[in-house]
């Protein structure tokens, strides 16, 4: 095993930044119940509600508007619930149209989500992309109904780092008198967002994905906007999530956004720079590929490649074993052979899908890091092309 | 440090000898062929819970663990073989093709393209270099009952000195022992006994789906009918039960004509072979002796025989009558505990 290590899996999720390592430190002496109404329940409270200010000054919104949950996951599917709900009661203020519409290239918990409330009877419809993964702004114009109520489209994808138009699509939402919600995961904290400017109703991220904690995740539903809880049982979160809050966690997503809103642009600059290095590498070293994603509208550190004739696991196994971090587009961990629903979506043929490698780069990397990746996969590629029978150029 | 890529199906075995080597400080890293093959059961090696067995295995051993698609080989050279040697009337063993063309195969060629020294398996066989040199041969195991060379003839002679067997020297008690006290998950688990491609070993259902049944006469030596049959890919040679015909002697299928679409009974004198020829060979030493141990089945006893190697083929000449002699199946010849080769068996000789 390598010494090195090279983690290209940002996407995935990130180290802690050291300021958020210390922010933790410093508050895991803090074990009061945010809800108490002693001393040690209104120190853990106040923190929370300073964590929430930063949070929601970050995006453009108010504190209020801020619920913290989780994950990211869970965030999600609290946004796609309210669409199942059939409650009379008072204090749920579930919106009357109720049919959801979102894309083929969604993360899992939206796509399982939306697939749980076709089960129970909602009318979901999935929105196609084209080749770069861009939303086909076209059929969503034809499919959206004065019976939608919802439409989930991320603002950028985990796989191939592609960015919508988040404000164009919001606005043909709201031009229908439907909920806009967007899975901003890997967005916030990666390109600037403002939910005032962007206009949506309900967008969903998470800290671990920009040197926080895991464990944490928030929902911004702007004011007005029907909500219903997912998780009931207490007066957290105003009601909106009960549980009691993950004090450490949510102090250690506020500093991570912290430390966003000063690095954000010059780490953006950088990680343009070192994915363009990796990219002329590979171009440059590697026969038969091919990038997927928007060549431009692309979150700066994530790149996706098909290396004709190989397997994307045998390429991981090999740079695991030389200490580099990636990910592939293959599943087959779970036992089936279907390649990733985001390339398949994209157009990719399933062969072509399951030779992919995900790189997203972070803060950390260098150009050695690069150009040692790019060496290292070169290497990997051409051994594994050579007992392929699907290669057919050897 | 060496490197081992070690295969983990997920059971109990092939996770033993990755702790084994990991213990002996190799530097390893577990694959899961995954097969695609879909079955509600899942449990068979290649299963998404065989997988998650295998996963978490390695992750209790501290190494990396990865699934290779294999799907493609599997169809073609264990699925496909086993329904075409079906279709003429043959009997296959398709374990012996998998390893041939997929662990030994292609696994292996990812092993070496990797960078690995060398591939592992949780086969019960051993491979010894008598000069510590690169005359390498295959032996029985320690544990005789689990004695899986048979199934491995297929090996590529000078692959050997690339391949490890971990379990060479242990019984199958003291490898569940071993994954209790190192606390692996599989330690209890069951031992998978069908082919894995078919639930519950139900060959007859399986062949069903795959390959038209024609129902046809089941005859005598004389050619005289005997009673009706489903189809002859659902009859085997030695077969006794499910014939649906009373006779006062027992019965034994002895012949599948595919041509005629028939199937020939005959009496239990009738199974006996003197000799058999076999093709497809492999040799795991040099020169074959003339004389060798014969198994013509894994169930089967060895016996001795007399051997006439040429041109690819080998011809045995039994100095007494054997049963059951089936093509399809492989003949493995043994000197003592070494392995010395193989084939398939194309035809009895009566």
């Amino acid at each position: 095993m390598s010494d090195r290590t090279v983690y290209l899996d940002h996407n995935a999720t990130t180290p802690l930044h050291p300021e958020v390592k210390k922010a933790l430190s410093e508050a895991f002496e803090m074990y009061g119940n945010p809800s108490s109404l002693h001393r040690l329940g209104r120190e853990a409270r106040a923190k929370i509600e300073v964590a929430r200010q930063d949070i929601a000054a970050f995006i453009n919104a108010k504190p209020e508007e801020i619920i913290f949950t989780g994950s990211g996951s869970e965030a999600n599917n609290t946004v796609l619930s309210i669409f199942s709900c059939s409650s009379k009661s008072h204090e749920c203020s579930c919106f009357s149209r109720k049919d959801v519409m979102t894309t083929t290239i969604e993360h899992p918990c939206v796509l399982e989500s939306s697939k749980c409330l076709r089960d129970k009877g909602t009318c979901v419809s999935t929105l196609r992309v084209d080749k770069d993964g861009k939303l086909d702004l076209d059929n969503l114009g034809h499919v959206i109904s004065d019976k939608t109520g919802l439409v989930s489209v991320m603002t950028a994808n985990n796989e191939i780092g592609t960015i919508q138009d988040i404000k164009t699509i919001a606005k043909m939402v709201h031009a229908k008198d439907a909920l806009f919600h967007t899975d901003a995961v890997q967005a916030v904290g990666k390109i600037p967002i403002d939910v005032r400017e962007l206009d949506v109703d309900f967008l969903t991220f998470s800290g671990h994905k920009i040197y926080g904690p895991k464990g944490v995740g928030a929902i911004y539903v702007k004011k007005g906007v029907p909500f219903c809880p997912y998780i009931h049982g207490g007066h957290q979160e105003r009601g909106r999530r009960a549980g009691t809050e993950n004090t450490l966690g949510i102090i250690g997503f506020a500093k991570a956004v912290e430390m966003r809103k000063s690095e954000m642009l010059t780490e953006t600059k950088k990680l343009l720079q070192l994915k363009a290095r990796l990219k002329a590498g590979i171009e440059k070293n590697i026969p038969d590929i091919k990038f997927n994603g928007h060549p431009t509208d692309c979150l700066p550190g994530t790149l996706n490649v098909s290396f004709e004739g190989t397997e994307g696991e045998a390429i991981l196994l090999y740079l695991d074993m030389e200490g580099i971090a990636v990910s592939t587009g293959s599943a087959c961990a779970s036992g089936s052979l279907d390649p990733s629903h985001v390339l398949l979506a994209i157009g990719l043929a399933a062969e072509f899908a399951h030779s992919s490698i995900r790189m997203s780069l972070g803060r950390d990397n260098t150009e050695k890091d690069v150009d040692y990746t790019v060496a290292k996969m070169a290497q990997v590629v051409k051994r594994v092309r050579s007992i392929s029978t699907a290669y057919s150029k050897k | 440090m060496k490197k081992v890529l070690v295969a983990m199906s997920g059971g109990v075995d092939s996770s033993v000898a990755a702790y084994l080597l990991k213990e002996q400080g190799y530097e390893i890293a577990g694959v899961t062929m995954c097969l695609g093959v879909k079955r509600e059961d899942a449990a068979a090696c290649c299963g998404a819970e065989a997988i998650n067995d295998a996963r978490r295995v390695c992750d209790v051993i501290g190494i990396g663990h990865y699934v290779l698609d294999f799907s493609k080989e599997f169809d073609k050279d264990v699925v496909g073989y086993f329904i075409d040697e079906y279709a003429k009337g043959r009997t296959p063993n398709p374990c012996v093709n998998c390893n041939k063309y997929l662990k030994f195969g292609q696994l292996l060629a990812y092993a070496k393209s990797l960078g690995f020294d060398y591939l592992a398996t949780g086969h019960y066989a051993k491979i010894i270099s008598a000069s510590g040199g690169n005359d390498f041969v295959l032996k029985k195991p320690k544990d005789r009952k689990k004695d899986q060379t048979y199934f491995l003839y297929c090996i590529k002679k000078e692959d050997l000195g690339k391949i490890i067997f971990p379990l060479a020297d242990y019984t199958k008690e003291e490898v569940r022992a071993i994954a209790k006290k190192a606390k692996l998950s599989v330690a209890e688990k069951k031992e998978s006994q069908d082919i894995c491609f078919i639930p519950e070993g139900d060959y007859a259902a399986y062949l069903r789906d795959k390959i038209k049944l024609v129902p046809g006469d089941i005859v005598n030596l004389n050619g005289k009918v005997m009673g009706k049959h489903k189809g002859v890919v659902a009859y085997t040679i030695g077969q006794r039960q499910g014939l649906g015909i009373s006779h006062k002697t027992p019965l034994y299928v002895i012949g599948i004509d595919v041509k005629n679409n028939r199937v020939v009974v005959g009496g239990k004198q009738d199974l006996l072979s003197s000799g058999l020829i076999a093709d497809n060979v492999n040799l795991l030493v040099d020169r074959l002796p003339t004389a060798a141990a014969a198994k013509i089945r894994y169930s089967f006893k060895e016996t001795m025989c007399d051997v006439f190697g040429e041109n690819g083929i080998i011809k045995i000449n039994f100095p007494h009558y054997q049963e059951a002699v089936t093509p399809g199946q492989s003949v493995v010849l043994y000197d003592g505990d070494i392995v010395l080769g193989g084939g398939v068996i194309r035809e009895a000789i009566k």
